[in-house]
């Protein structure tokens, strides 16, 4: 009896490694309008309104999270006013997070109108609803799909400079995969100066600037903004971040040039979509 | 505190297996929508819960091996669908967690209150260790020290410190439901 029983379990197990394999395989093997990328876009589907839910629920929490962290922060230089910060809370953390708001709208409209975009362009505004939950990879789910316009590639920005790019659709929302995500490459060029290459997410966060020739000269400081090459998803002139560090070594044939977003992916709201 | 938990009762059968089943289903749907839901905003020391790890082994303490793996491969499958991340990996981690844990929770002497701890405290290390060959072998890369400071070691904690009421509360849901043991040959 126990014989067989493990026996079955064995099979059990085995059959459901088996699958989980051929499940992996065909997900890559197929193309993106495949049955597994398409069952993947009917549960995204289920989800964002839950997820919109859900993160409109979480909101005054981290608004009022974020607002406590700052507060403790700068408690040893304002102890004296700590009784009259505490009967102001409420009004302050509500103030802050309008400013914030406003901030980033304001942000928006300059993006909007600093001609980056070619004549015509149209844009979708939209609301991060989601964050992925792992490590592994940086996506966001923004709350503006199909009908909006949307589509698959469309450039992500906010008022800070670039976001990433739209990789799947739905009709009413959209993944966004970050510049950080580590499968993510952006064509980019440093200013001033012009020495091209490609901006590389990874997994800690950090952006750093590959393939730019040892003979091109780089310091830290330059912005580097997407360079627009023929074929790029991205118009030329968003702005991605600047240069903190570059390395030379006599092995490499490239230089390692570490790049700081400009955009401030932990605290993302309000970000615009560049229709194409 | 570390008694011998009773041999699995007698298997369920006929109208049980479809109440069984019903209870099961249900926590699956819970499950999905906790780790799509609520995890993505509940970031705790640097890391969000893994509800489905929790689950899948609260799961498998409570029902065995083979039912352990089959509800991780569901959710494992289900959760990668819904977050948009190559499914397979997930539910290949999930069902290694959930027919160890029960495999662990049929021959070990279990004491109830600690089970769950060190079961999901050995699961979590599992899964990350499974989650980090794959994402090496996708040729995805990471600092060791990042993801251990940033990622591996809030996890465990958060993980380790929810284990009990998820526990608790599974055991519940599946009424009479208690720690499996395979009855002596």
């Amino acid at each position: 009896m126990n014989r067989k029983r493990a026996l079955r379990r064995r099979i059990v197990v085995a059959t459901l490694l088996v699958l989980s394999v051929a499940l992996l395989t065909v997900y890559f093997r197929e193309s993106s309008d495949g049955p597994v990328h398409r069952i993947e876009a009917s549960g995204l589907h289920v989800v964002a309104p839950l997820q919109s839910g859900a993160a409109r629920i979480a909101q005054p929490f981290h608004d009022g999270w974020n607002w406590a962290a700052d507060l403790f922060s700068a408690q040893s230089q304002n102890r004296q006013l700590r009784n009259e910060v505490q009967q102001l809370r409420q009004q302050v953390a509500q103030n802050l997070v309008t400013q914030q708001q406003n901030d980033e709208l304001r942000g928006l409209l300059q993006m909007r109108g600093a001609q980056l975009f070619p004549k015509g362009s149209r844009f979708a505004d939209a609301r991060v609803i989601a964050r992925s939950a792992t490590a592994w990879y940086s996506t966001v789910t923004i709350d503006a799909g199909s009908a909006a316009g949307v589509r698959v590639n469309d450039a992500v920005v906010n008022g800070e400079g670039l976001v990433g790019r739209v990789t799947a659709v739905t009709p009413d929302v959209s993944q966004v995969t970050l510049v950080t995500d580590q499968d993510s490459y952006v064509d980019a060029m440093t200013l001033p100066g012009g020495a091209q290459g490609l901006i590389h997410g990874s997994v800690t966060g950090d952006l750093t600037m590959e393939y730019v020739d040892r003979s091109q000269k780089v310091i830290a400081g330059q912005v580097v903004v997407t360079s627009g090459l023929k074929g790029s998803i991205f118009t030329r002139g968003i702005p991605v971040g600047r240069v903190s560090s570059v390395a030379q070594q006599d092995v490499e044939l490239y230089q390692s040039i570490s790049v700081v977003p400009y955009v401030d992916f932990h605290t993302l709201d309000l970000v615009l979509v560049v229709l194409s | 505190m570390s008694q011998r938990m009773p041999a699995i009762e007698k298997p369920v059968e006929g109208p049980r297996i479809a109440v069984e089943l019903a209870r099961l289903g249900a926590l699956l749907i819970v499950v999905v929508l906790l780790q799509t839901v609520v995890a993505p905003n509940l970031r705790v020391l640097g890391a969000n819960p893994d509800f489905v790890l929790l689950v899948v082994v609260s799961v498998a303490l409570l029902r065995g091996a083979e039912t352990g793996a089959v509800f991780g491969f569901v959710a494992g499958g289900l959760v990668s669908l819904a977050l948009f991340v190559p499914p397979g990996v997930q539910s290949l981690v999930m069902v290694a967690v959930g027919f160890l844990a029960g495999r662990y929770a049929e021959t070990a002497d279990l004491s109830p209150s600690v089970a769950p701890i060190v079961t999901v405290f050995a699961g979590t290390v599992l899964a990350e260790s499974l989650s980090l060959l794959a994402q090496f072998l996708f040729g995805r890369q990471v600092p060791v020290g990042y993801l251990f400071g940033h990622w591996f070691v809030p996890l465990l904690v958060l993980n380790t410190l929810l284990a009990v009421p998820i526990y608790v509360a599974c055991r519940w849901w599946l009424k009479g439901a208690r720690h499996v043991r395979l009855p002596e040959a």
